[in-house]
């Protein structure tokens, strides 16, 4: 009877939990609070059609694409606050415990009195096979999560791509033609 | 007896049926039951033979098929693309606002390792 009360219970909850344990992002009650929001949502095969866009002509659309190619998904929640003091860091908090799950290590913490960033990867024990990113600023908010094979140089070389050149946004106030957009799920 | 009954004896008293009375029944019956099983006849316009030999003639049906074939291949295709420029253009966002936060989380370490220690 506790068995088929147990398996009954698991068809119910199956649906429920995700299959592989992605990180969620959640924060979506801080959005009626930003003056913008970014909330991209792309899984695998959002990624592979994405790819297929980038012609691979030039060495930036090719490095985009194999960048792409690896991965299996991406979240990016960013919020910019006309003022200070629209979130808290405990609103972090769920993300970071999801964090410290078995694979995955800090690599990068860096916490002033105003700005915090934290970067955390996951490992299969020879390649990066997770990617995130909490950065807090006093107006801004970003939660990066990316799933998949990645080489964090490649990426940082992205920062200036896309036709904003590099070191234009090394303090990260660069302009930034930001959509405001819903991410497609 | 009285007149009447006289002439109501009369009048169902059994007749033979003219000659040939059966044959006309079941000539008449036979007809009918024809007239009923026959599909009917719509009446025909006046455009409808040529209408039909248009478009059951080969050009017009391979034509036909082939501008839905075209029509539908065209919007399958605009309606990928729109899908995969859109996913792109999102893919190309995130990666933008995680090499940036890469980069400034970066550009916060090693300004802090410069950093002068007695500062």
């Amino acid at each position: 009877m506790k068995r088929a009360l147990l398996l009954l219970g698991m068809a119910v909850l199956a649906p429920v939990v995700p299959l592989s344990a992605q990180i969620q992002i959640g924060l979506d009650q801080l959005a009626s609070k930003a003056k913008e929001t970014v909330d991209i949502t792309l899984d695998g095969a959002m990624l592979q059609m994405a790819g297929k866009f980038f012609s691979g002509g030039k060495s930036d659309d090719s490095k985009a694409k194999n960048l792409l190619a690896n991965l299996k998904a991406i979240s990016v929640k960013n919020f910019e606050f006309a003022q200070e003091g629209q979130y808290r860091q405990e609103d972090l908090d769920p993300i970071r415990a999801q964090l410290k799950a078995p694979g995955w290590s800090k690599i990068l913490g860096d916490r002033s009195d105003k700005e915090t960033s934290e970067i955390f990867t996951k490992s299969d024990g020879t390649r990066i096979t997770g990617f995130a990113i909490l950065a807090a600023e006093p107006k801004e908010l970003t939660v990066v999560y990316i799933e998949g094979a990645i080489d964090l140089a490649d990426l940082a070389q992205l920062g200036g791509r896309f036709g904003i050149p590099p070191g234009v946004v090394p303090d990260g106030k660069g302009k930034r033609n930001k959509d405001k957009t819903k991410g497609d799920q | 007896m009285s007149n009447f009954e006289d002439q109501l004896r009369a009048a169902l008293q059994r007749q033979e049926p003219p000659r040939g009375f059966a044959d006309r029944v079941l000539e008449r019956t036979g007809r009918e039951s024809a007239d009923r099983l026959a599909p009917a006849r719509r009446p025909r316009r006046m455009w409808a033979p040529v209408w039909g030999q248009l478009w059951w003639g080969p050009l017009w049906r391979i034509g036909a098929i082939a501008a839905t074939l075209t029509v539908v291949s065209f919007s399958v295709t605009t309606y990928q693309h729109t899908r995969e420029e859109r996913a792109a253009r999102q893919a190309e966002l995130a990666l933008r606002i995680a090499a940036e936060k890469l980069n400034l989380a970066r550009d916060h370490v090693l300004r802090n390792l410069a950093l002068p220690k007695d500062n």
